[in-house]
């Protein structure tokens, strides 16, 4: 479907024909005043040729040249301007943020999987402790944590046989 | 439209296998402490807890007598803290989220003196009060720290791990388990 502006284009260069011609000077509210813009805009054309058409170029064989060497270069190396334009600084842009983003959603996802772990995971936990109760018949051994910031988890013995300072040696 | 999200993932996988090279290594270390007129300065493992151990203990100095720095590469390693007449055999059995499931001999030369299972944090330390050794007292103390390629350094990691970075190790690994 032509446009009122394609159809008048065409009706001003003289290509509408048979009954497009005949419906579209029936849609046109003047078709005196259309018949006299057609008329104008013919002679502004026939001016424009004789007057702009006859220029020539003064420096005609440096244009060729230029011209031809241009062709010959994109066309002795397609390959290379093909892969060029990826690593384009907004592809890299692109591309940065993207992994940016991907990282994040996974680093939140896998943070709030462990979440239930809480901070007890964060500390250091004695699953069992015995000590030799041959040598040490009263050894009794306690577990708990600091409060200091550091968590450290300390097992606490008592009753271990006490040692000789020579057993302080490296 | 795919490419760049292709790319994307790609650059995000690479950047967690090359933060992946940061392994863990546990330090195990048999201490001295003491009351003298002038204490020593503490070894660089213990700094971090220093406040912590002399209000825990009531001592003044803190010496290493034994110590090994392992790192981990399986999380299934054993290894030995040794002195003179103590050693401490560490047999790592497995990593988990919490950290190193370790089962933990305290030998008085050939004598087990103690034996303990424990889920070591990689936030969190561990110290255990040994035998009292003349005036002084025979601590074990375990403590998980970054290692790079195998080379360990000072850097401590006993606070509790930010959400942040708790998340971002957790990603790491488990990236890296997919490579290994």
């Amino acid at each position: 479907m032509k446009t009122f502006e394609e159809k008048w284009t065409a009706w001003l260069d003289g290509q509408l024909s048979g009954r497009e011609l005949v419906e579209f000077e029936s849609s046109l509210p003047d078709l005196a005043a259309a018949e006299a813009e057609k008329r104008n805009a013919h002679k502004l054309g026939a001016f424009l040729k004789k007057e702009l058409g006859s220029q020539a170029l003064s420096n005609e064989e440096f244009f060729n040249h230029q011209i031809h060497e241009r062709i010959a270069r994109e066309n002795g190396n397609p390959s290379r301007t093909t892969r060029s334009t990826w690593w384009t600084i907004p592809r890299l842009v692109w591309s940065g943020a993207t992994a940016l983003a991907l990282f994040l959603i996974c680093s939140v996802a896998i943070m709030r999987q462990h979440e239930t772990g809480g901070q007890s995971e964060y500390l250091t936990q004695i699953l069992n402790s015995t000590v030799d109760p041959a040598a040490n018949p009263n050894a009794t051994v306690a577990i708990f944590e600091t409060k200091s910031d550091n968590k450290v988890t300390v097992l606490w013995t008592e009753g271990l046989q006490t040692l000789p300072a020579d057993y302080a040696a490296k | 439209m795919l490419r760049p999200l292709l790319i994307a993932v790609v650059v995000m996988l690479a950047v967690s296998v090359v933060s992946a090279d940061a392994a863990h290594a546990v330090w195990s270390g048999l201490v001295i402490a003491e009351n003298v007129p002038q204490p020593a300065a503490i070894p660089p493992e213990l700094t971090k807890f220093e406040q912590t151990l002399k209000d825990l203990f009531g001592y003044n100095q803190f010496e290493v007598i034994g110590q090994s720095n392992k790192t981990l590469k399986t999380g299934e390693e054993d290894w030995l803290a040794t002195s003179k007449y103590f050693s401490l055999h560490c047999d790592a059995r497995g990593e988990n989220e919490g950290g190193y499931n370790l089962n933990l001999t305290l030998y008085k030369e050939k004598d087990a003196l103690l034996q303990t299972d424990a889920n070591l944090s990689r936030s969190s330390p561990l110290v255990i009060k040994g035998p009292q050794v003349g005036s002084g007292q025979l601590l074990l103390v375990l403590v998980v720290k970054e290692d790079d390629h195998g080379q360990t350094h000072r850097r401590h990691r006993v606070e509790p791990a930010n959400p942040i970075s708790a998340g971002f190790n957790r990603l790491r690994k488990a990236v890296h388990r997919l490579f290994r």
